[in-house]
């Protein structure tokens, strides 16, 4: 047998950086310096909404210390994803608060920021749209009056006006549904605000400009956008950026995207010097590349019985000036908020919407988290309406073994039932908190999610070394998450036969490695660690061809194991790796092997979705949570008794570390039910702009999550793992949110709860959610049109 | 006017301006980048130190204020070389992700178990209030940093 | 002399050296000492100023001395050290409950009490209040010489000292008072508290209320005593239930500040459950003993 036995996987392998990084020692893009680097600066509008009249540069280039000064000329190029419709620096309009209009690079930060004030900017105020209502009312202003100019990146969608993007799933017929006379109908509808993602290493670069090519290394999970992006912004080849990843302090989603990268490397090319660009907690709060805020209405017709015969939804989320990351997120919708549950018939629409806020970006499980507070929390309104416990109501309805998903993609394997059946054991075997509760009100609630493993394109190359190690050159990157210290090496070494600690991991470096389409989504282990394995495979076909020759013995009689070759039932019989190694050198040259994977793709059922980037969901990974809580009837404040998560992860290579990040992923959620929100101010300026006042959760306002991993689902990732960091934040809100929904009888709507939030319900003077700029006609929502019957 | 302060025992002469927070001076003129500059507000924690013997934010600790005192940083905390204690059972126990947190948790920690060496959970909880981690949630590293009260 | 380093900060190595330095430099210098709150002005979108004296290394300010008529509190003394000094101390819980929850552990090694009273623009102290409902009083050293004033008479007029004014120490008389503070924050802690209730009790022998005092902060933009509340509770049992009954009823003399944390109608709406925590910390804080 030539394969390798899966059941000699390292598991629990110690992370390889932690040394380091206790020690202090580990160098992060924040904390790279070099001789005769810059720091640059950048200067940012403090109006919504303007014309640039005139811009002078004349008093800032004879400031002390300015090397170089970047503006919107020195980038003409247009970036987005679907839509070509970002500019690196405000060109001729402002569109937000805070957005980029030049960048300054100097001898000192103190320097650089100086000069950038001390350019002259005229500007002409024009009218902003701050919120989504606004910017759907009719006659408003439009934030890209151009908008039909625009370069496509990818057809299909419906677009006008303010709307960037318009998502549609439409299956079966809702006007059928809604007719039944024996459905009971149900409406509810939501609104939720921005979370930041407070990376402690905020977005940093160090760039140079030396040979003709840029050399960008930068805090990112993207370096293959990094590259292309940089390149399409300054109008200059791809091939002359190269990208390189230090360790990343940190992501969450927000360095998905190409941001600063670029500002340093024009300020690089022109100074002739290394230039640091690291944006300050203040820049990092007020243009953070949030989830974004988003407004949901729901209709469901369900029968006494409790089977959704129809569903329909509007999904508005705010983009922001720019479309970026939103506009692939309107994807999402049909996945999360129209997961979980068989449907009958459904019709969805997700509209990216342009307003005169700083854009939006990618946060971990992006738009799943708050649909999926907002399924959940309208499956507890039909349940209260037809007089159902929830979940019974559950069980009844979760999606199964061959069950038809929102696009009409056919679900293999029972997986959240058995799930919940292993919430029920967890709720029994461990006692109930209610006792901590004591005289404040008590809630529980059980919430189920889906999300899933965004696939895509990775490539792997491997050096198997004349040492008997191997080198594996990939464009992961390791964000903290440990995928790059764990699962690769664990995943190679099992392939090759080798110990991990023998597998070294080369860190991201775009001209060392193929193309990859990031660290995001929980796709790094699927992704790259498939195509590891595939030049595993490679790699051990030729070590085996040459082994073969040395021990004369066919390739299939001879198995990997401990750094060794042996011939199958013999043990002692062969050699090491590494003499094959040398073997192969004198007679077929070293040893290297490639792999490349991407989206085998799953098929939906034809014409569902329009304007999705993914019709159908590769690797779906459900949840299943349960909380309790105290909710302090004369303060409002909420507190989490207990919690309880299981996950589907496929197949656990490292327990300790998928806990650690079930319990992070958990916490940041509890942050985004409880405590975490920016609002906008009437100048149109975020206003929460300091760790003070947007609070993210601290040691005291977590707890230790119960955890049962779910194995077995199936998965087409390597040895049957999925990936496992992305999800666990994915129902927080949700479950906290029906949780405090029960202890106090008053309908949630909102998140995040905060004790104003929470006391308000109490008194009843919390003005319920209407979003009347969602109308009851879902067609009068949407752009596209009824097809003619 | 220069000025004179101790760093992880040695004597150092920092030019830097009176009002410079010392975590610029510890990082861009003595490239001591264990701790880390994360808010600049005292909330995050990411860039403490000990300040004779006592845990301080140090972005908000002018530089002219610690003339002649006596500075430690998370490069100190190994002695040659070998991780302390708190160092090694939070490698032991895996709890560290993205990392940036922990210089400023073990020096808050480290300091915490001078004087109270078997502070239980919700203590260590309490101690870590000025420490924001944005990966781990907390609770594993207090377990950690807990069983370390219970060895001790 | 101090003037001539050029420094943007002169670190004073004695409080007449101080008081010197803040004469000389005049309305252009502030003192300057835990400085948590003047290291955060970029953050506030303020210009530091061009000059200012460090006070917090001065020995004279750093102490806390206790005799059996007053308890002493040198200006640069820090939350840390105040905690250290007064644990345990009769009628000071309120104060070391105060001090130990304000902000966090680290920066209570730095923020002092001095600057915790001065720094106008805070509405969120929790020294105030606690120091209010202790009748304290605060002394000012001017360059032409010395006073006493009541600390409510310093946060009136702290935003418009005489250039040269140092607050060097406070003064509370020692008293047979029990002591409570009642802090809201956001989350469970670490957060500046959006209201706070300090009390102050003397209980006589039948357990009627002798002498009270209740200062509420961070609700308005300064700390300030309850008088309704304190004329209605006085002459009664302690009672939590009953002093958040009152203190429902009384509570339209407050007018909460709006900000981003917070409405200010939340700030006043929480002042009764406050009230009765305080009432219930200063009963905890008699039995104890």
């Amino acid at each position: 047998m030539a394969t390798a036995d899966p059941s000699s996987v390292v598991m629990n392998l110690p992370r390889r950086d932690a040394r380091d990084k206790l020690l202090g020692r580990t160098r992060y893009t924040v904390d790279r310096m070099s001789p005769r680097m810059l720091h640059a600066a950048v200067l940012r509008s403090e109006v919504a909404s303007a014309r640039i009249i005139r811009i002078d540069t004349t008093r800032a280039r004879r400031m002390p210390g300015v090397r170089a000064i970047a503006l919107a000329e020195d980038a003409p190029g247009m970036h987005g994803i679907g839509i070509a419709d970002h500019p690196l620096f405000a060109s001729g309009v402002i569109r937000f608060h805070g957005e980029q209009i030049a960048a300054v690079a100097a001898d000192t930060y103190e320097q650089a920021q100086a000069a950038a004030r001390a350019i002259e900017v005229e500007l002409e105020p024009l009218p902003p749209v701050l919120t989504m209502a606004d910017a759907l009312a009719p006659g408003a202003p439009l934030v890209h009056p151009d908008w039909k100019s625009y370069e496509v990146l990818f057809e299909g969608a419906a677009r006008g006006g303010n709307v960037a993007w318009e998502a549609t799933v439409i299956r079966g017929d809702t006007d059928v549904a809604f007719a039944r006379d024996d459905v009971v109908i149900v409406e509810s509808c939501f609104r939720v605000g921005r979370q930041n993602h407070v990376s402690l290493e905020a977005r940093a670069v160090v760039a140079t400009y030396e040979d003709g090519r840029y050399h960008i290394e930068t805090s990112t999970q993207v370096p293959w956008t990094v590259r292309n992006m940089t390149a399409k912004l300054l109008g200059v080849p791809a091939s002359q950026v190269h990208v390189t990843v230090p360790p990343v302090g940190g992501a969450f989603g927000q360095k998905f995207d190409c941001t600063l990268e670029p500002y340093a490397a024009i300020l690089a090319r022109k100074s002739g010097q290394p230039v640091r660009l690291v944006y300050s907690r203040q820049e990092e709060m007020l243009t953070c590349l949030c989830r974004e805020n988003a407004d949901i209405k729901i209709r469901s017709a369900v029968t006494k019985e409790g089977e959704i015969v129809g569903r329909e939804a509007v999904v508005l989320m705010d983009c922001g000036a720019y479309g970026g990351e939103q506009i692939f997120l309107t994807t999402m919708t049909a996945h999360t908020l129209g997961g979980n549950y068989k449907l009958g018939s459904i019709k969805l629409a997700t509209r990216a919407i342009y307003t005169n806020t700083a854009p939006n970006g990618a946060f971990r499980a992006c738009n799943g988290v708050y649909n999926t507070f907002a399924l959940e929390c309208h499956t507890d309104e039909i349940c209260d309406a037809i007089g159902m416990d929830p979940l019974e109501f559950k069980r009844r309805n979760v999606l199964g073994d061959g069950d038809l998903g929102a696009t009409g993609q056919v679900f293999e394997g029972d997986v959240l039932g058995p799930m919940l059946d292993r919430m029920e054991r967890l709720r029994e075997t461990s006692p109930s908190k209610k006792h901590l509760a004591g005289d404040r009100l008590y809630g529980r609630a059980t919430v189920v999610g889906t999300w899933f493993v965004f696939v895509g394109p990775s490539t792997a190359t491997i050096n198997l070394n004349a040492d008997g190690s191997a080198t594996l050159i990939t464009a992961g990157v390791e964000l903290g998450q440990g995928t790059m210290v764990q699962a690769l090496p664990q995943i190679v070494a099992h392939e090759l036969g080798i110990h991990p600690d023998d597998v070294i991991v080369r860190n991201a470096d775009t001209d060392a490695a193929g193309f990859d389409l990031g660290v995001g989504g929980g796709r790094t282990t699927v992704s790259v660690g498939a195509a590891s394995v595939a030049a595993a495979a490679d790699v051990r076909n030729r070590i085996l061809t040459t082994a073969s020759e040395l021990l004369q013995t066919r390739p299939d009689r001879l198995v990997l194991r401990n750094g060794r070759v042996e011939i199958a039932g013999i043990e002692g019989s062969g050699t090491t790796i590494a003499k094959v190694v040398q073997r192969a050198h004198q007679v077929t040259g070293p040893v290297v092997g490639s792999g490349s994977f991407t989206n085998p793709g799953v098929p939906a059922m034809p014409g569902c979705a329009a304007g999705h980037f993914i019709d159908a969901i590769d690797i779906p990974v459900f949840n299943v949570h349960d909380c309790e809580v105290a909710v302090d009837a004369e303060t409002g404040h909420v507190e989490v008794l207990s919690y309880k998560v299981v996950q589907d992860v496929g197949r656990a290579l490292n327990p300790r570390a998928i806990h650690g990040q079930i319990q992070g992923g958990v916490t940041q959620g509890l942050g985004y039910a409880l405590h975490e929100e920016h609002t906008i101010g009437e100048d149109g300026c975020i206003r929460q702009d300091s760790l003070e006042t947007y609070r993210v959760p601290l040691a005291l306002d977590t707890v230790p999550v119960e955890i049962d991993l779910y194995e077995g689902a199936p998965s087409i990732g390597p040895l049957g793992a999925k990936g496992a960091g992305e999800v666990p934040i994915m129902n927080p809100p949700a479950a906290v949110a029906c949780a405090v929904a029960r202890a106090t009888g008053c309908r949630v709507q909102q998140t995040p709860l905060t004790p104003p939030r929470v006391l308000a319900l109490l008194l009843g003077r919390e003005p319920a959610v209407e979003l009347p700029h969602i109308v009851d006609n879902w067609w009068d929502n949407v752009l596209i049109k009824p097809k003619a019957q | 006017m220069p000025t004179n302060l101790v760093i992880n025992g040695e004597d150092r002469i920092s030019t830097r301006g009176s009002m410079t927070p010392l975590i610029d001076v510890l990082r861009d003129e003595f490239f001591l980048t264990g701790a880390k500059v994360a808010c600049r507000e005292g909330i995050c924690g990411a860039c403490t130190v000990h300040l004779d013997g006592r845990p301080v934010v140090s972005c908000l600790v002018p530089l002219a204020t610690v003339e002649g005192r006596d500075v430690r940083t998370v490069e100190s905390l190994a002695a040659a070389g070998e991780p302390s204690p708190l160092q090694q059972i939070m490698e032991e126990h895996d709890v560290v992700q993205c990392g940036m947190c922990f210089p400023g948790i073990l020096m808050v920690l480290t300091s915490f178990f001078q004087e109270r060496p078997h502070a239980e959970r919700d203590d260590i909880k309490a101690a870590l209030v000025g420490n924001i981690c944005r990966c781990t949630g907390y609770e594993r590293l207090v377990d950690a940093a807990a069983a370390l009260a219970r060895r001790s | 002399m101090p003037a001539s380093t050029g420094e943007r900060l002169y670190v004073a190595t004695s409080l007449a050296d101080a008081v010197a330095a803040l004469a000389d430099r005049g309305p252009a210098g502030a003192p300057l000492a835990g400085a948590t709150w003047i290291m955060r002005a970029p953050i506030r979108r303020e210009e530091l100023r061009s000059s200012y004296v460090g006070i917090g290394g001065i020995a004279e300010l750093r102490s806390v001395e206790m005799t059996d008529d007053e308890i002493h509190i040198g200006a640069c003394v820090t939350h840390a050290d105040l905690i250290a000094a007064l644990a345990g101390v009769e009628g000071c819980d309120g104060l070391v409950a105060a001090a130990g929850g304000a902000a966090n552990p680290a920066v209570r090694q730095m923020a002092t009490v001095g600057g915790n009273l001065c720094t106008s623009d805070f509405p969120a102290s929790d020294l105030s209040p606690a120091l209010l409902c202790l009748d304290a009083s605060v002394e000012l050293r001017t360059p032409s010489g010395q006073e006493r004033v009541p600390l409510g008479r310093l946060l009136d007029i702290r935003r418009t000292l005489e250039p040269g004014t140092l607050v060097t120490g406070v003064v509370i008389a020692r008293k047979p008072v029990q002591t409570g503070h009642s802090r809201l924050p956001l989350r469970k802690a670490g957060d500046y508290p959006v209201a706070i209730v300090s009390m102050a009790v003397a209980l006589g022998s039948d357990g009627l209320i002798e002498d009270i005092k209740v200062a509420v902060g961070s609700v308005e933009a300064s700390a300030r005593r309850w008088p309704q509340l304190e004329a209605q509770l006085l002459g009664h049992p302690l009672d939590p239930a009953k002093a958040y009954e009152l203190a429902k009823a009384g509570v339209g003399v407050f007018a909460g500040r709006e900000s981003v944390e917070a409405p200010g109608w939340y700030r006043v709406q929480v002042l009764p459950t406050l009230v009765r925590r305080a009432a219930q910390a200063a009963l905890a804080a008699r039995q104890q003993r």
